[in-house]
């Protein structure tokens, strides 16, 4: 990280605490204690099944309504108290900014679900069950909705460079709902008999940031092991559609009129 | 606002807050009383697709399932030895549950169970056991007990003892499997019917299961059929003491007499077996050993 982002990075980290966002914490901590108490009274022969999926369900919530509400707070936060003209008087590039703030909350998020995979590690040690190798594969679905919440604060950081953040929010959310049905998108278009429509459903599938790729909960829940192929491929996704997603954010941000 | 408005506002909020929250839950308690609880068996699923449930899960269809396993779990607990119950929607429950997580095997083996018994036991639904425990095997080809399991449904309820042959012996390819399975597989294969072999059958149930319940039911089912083996045996005694006495014999006491037997026979649970009028041997009505009921017509594959 270059001298000028990373005291933007960590600053809206320390503002993301300053802000009591990590509160969350409360929430995740009380889920997991009441899941690890009450899942063998309501349920059989899947205890260990019900503590996996609810945490990691719970972590991907969770930091994703954080990644789609802070994400689009970056900007429009910095512009409405008038903090932005500070720093951008300071010789600091805008791309730069962007590129801080989105840092800073990819820690953020980052610190938060680590805090989260501790609580889901005690909930699994207080069902009584010692951990075995398989339960690396818990650690690569955690690992993958990292990935996710680096692409959803990317696409709402994106939206919220040229748009209100209530609109970026839907827009956010609409992507995200697309993402998860990019396969069906791409079943439309191989159903289509139009080529028009079947390229034009090519194309959306190709677009949308397809957010199955990073769906490895059940795999977790069933100890399944998750070949290293398809963590570089899934990290190499990310990383490619995180960048276009801030150079389309700094090309934008850079040439907005701030007055 | 001064300091001591604020710990007024405070302390009015503290005991009115509780108080209001206990008017608001009285009120919805003489709400309810006007709508009339709908009946056990009643209730509908609003979302009976399964592939629907999961395109609208966005991702999470593994919570999900959990949840609809519970449920399951909950809908035949509800339901379970009581008198007039239905399990009409047990199936769709299993349904939307191995849907949404095809690697869930104890769904396919507890639903199975849930779908297959009979009478209050469960749903008397063979057909759809099978057709969810071979949904559970073509998902989880290395799961052998899911193959012992479908064996099993053959062999129990369908009296289709080729079919439980075919399906123990798929399972005893796996390199995981135990060598019951095999000679479990050639043993029906043989004998298919007898009481010794569903004797083996459920012994091994009993053996390998890490369930109580169902380790309980193996057990009531074992007492069973050693019960049926032993009244089998006195119903030949009977009939030789019928040709040598020219009357039905009235207790095992008179078997003993006549040298047939050498001391009292008694059941799994220690109670002496009886006659009736007829000369067939009966369990003492003190008996808590039920015989195993055998359907008299093989339930049909579902389609």
């Amino acid at each position: 990280m270059s001298a000028t982002t990373g005291p933007v990075a960590i600053n809206t980290f320390r503002e993301a605490v300053r802000d009591r966002v990590l509160y969350n914490l409360i929430f995740f901590a009380l889920l997991m204690m009441g899941a690890a108490i009450l899942v063998g009274e309501i349920s059989i022969g899947i205890e260990r099944l019900v503590i996996i999926d609810l945490g990691l369900t719970a972590i991907s919530i969770f930091g994703l309504v954080m990644s789609v509400f802070l994400g689009v707070g970056l900007v429009s936060k910095e512009i409405e108290k008038r903090t932005l003209y500070t720093l951008l008087a300071k010789p600091i590039e805008r791309w730069q900014f962007l590129l801080g703030k989105y840092a800073g909350l990819l820690i953020t998020l980052a610190v938060n679900t680590a805090a989260m995979t501790l609580g889901l590690a005690a909930a699994l040690f207080y069902v009584g069950r010692p951990f075995v190798r398989s339960d690396a594969s818990i650690l690569i679905a955690i690992y993958f909705i990292l990935l996710e919440f680096a692409l959803i604060t990317a696409l709402a950081l994106f939206f919220s460079c040229f748009t209100s953040p209530m609109l970026s929010t839907l827009f956010t959310i609409g992507v995200f709902v697309a993402g998860v049905f990019a396969a069906d998108i791409r079943n439309f278009g191989a159903l289509a008999k139009n080529p028009a429509l079947k390229g034009i459903a090519t194309l959306v599938y190709y677009l949308v940031p397809n957010f199955q790729n990073f769906n490895a909960i059940a795999a977790a829940g069933h100890g399944d092991h998750i070949p290293a192929s398809l963590v570089g491929q899934n990290t190499m996704y990310a990383v490619l559609y995180v960048a276009v997603l801030v150079l389309a954010s700094s090309a934008i941000f850079s040439r907005r009129n701030l007055k | 606002m001064t300091s001591v408005s604020a710990k007024r506002i405070s302390w009015v909020a503290a005991a009115g807050i509780p108080l209001l929250f206990a008017a608001i839950a009285m009120l919805q308690g003489r709400i309810d009383a006007r709508i009339p609880t709908p009946a056990a068996g009643q209730e509908n699923l609003i979302l009976s697709s399964a592939a629907l449930i999961k395109k609208f899960s966005l991702g999470y269809e593994p919570l999900l399932a959990d949840i609809y396993w519970t449920r399951s779990v909950q809908y035949y607990g509800d339901r379970v030895g009581v008198r007039g119950s239905k399990f009409d929607s047990l199936w769709p429950l299993l349904d939307i549950t191995t849907e949404l997580d095809p690697k869930m095997i104890v769904a396919y083996r507890f639903g199975a169970i849930f779908l297959a018994e009979p009478g209050l036991g469960g749903a008397d639904r063979p057909d759809l056991a099978i057709v969810l425990v071979k949904r559970g095997i073509a998902q989880n080809p290395d799961n052998w007990e899911l193959n012992a399991d479908l064996g099993f449904l053959y062999y129990w309820w369908m009296r289709d003892y080729p079919a439980s042959s075919q399906a123990y012996l798929v399972g005893s390819r796996n390199p995981k499997a135990p060598p019951w399975l095999g000679m479990m597989a050639a043993r029906i294969a043989q004998k298919g019917g007898s009481i010794q072999t569903s004797r083996m059958i459920w012994s091994q149930i009993y053996d390998t299961t890490r369930d109580p319940t169902v380790r309980k039911r193996a057990l009531e089912m074992l007492k069973g059929l050693k019960a049926q083996q032993d009244e089998e045996q006195l119903n030949q005694l009977a009939e030789t003491y019928r040709q040598r006495m020219g009357r039905n014999p009235a207790s095992t006491e008179e078997l003993r007499s006549a040298g047939l037997i050498g001391g009292t026979p008694v059941d799994p649970d220690g109670f002496p077996y009886v006659f009736n009028a007829n000369g067939e041997s009966k369990l003492n009505p003190k008996s808590t050993v039920s015989i195993p009921r055998e359907p008299k017509t093989p339930p049909q594959p579902f389609k």
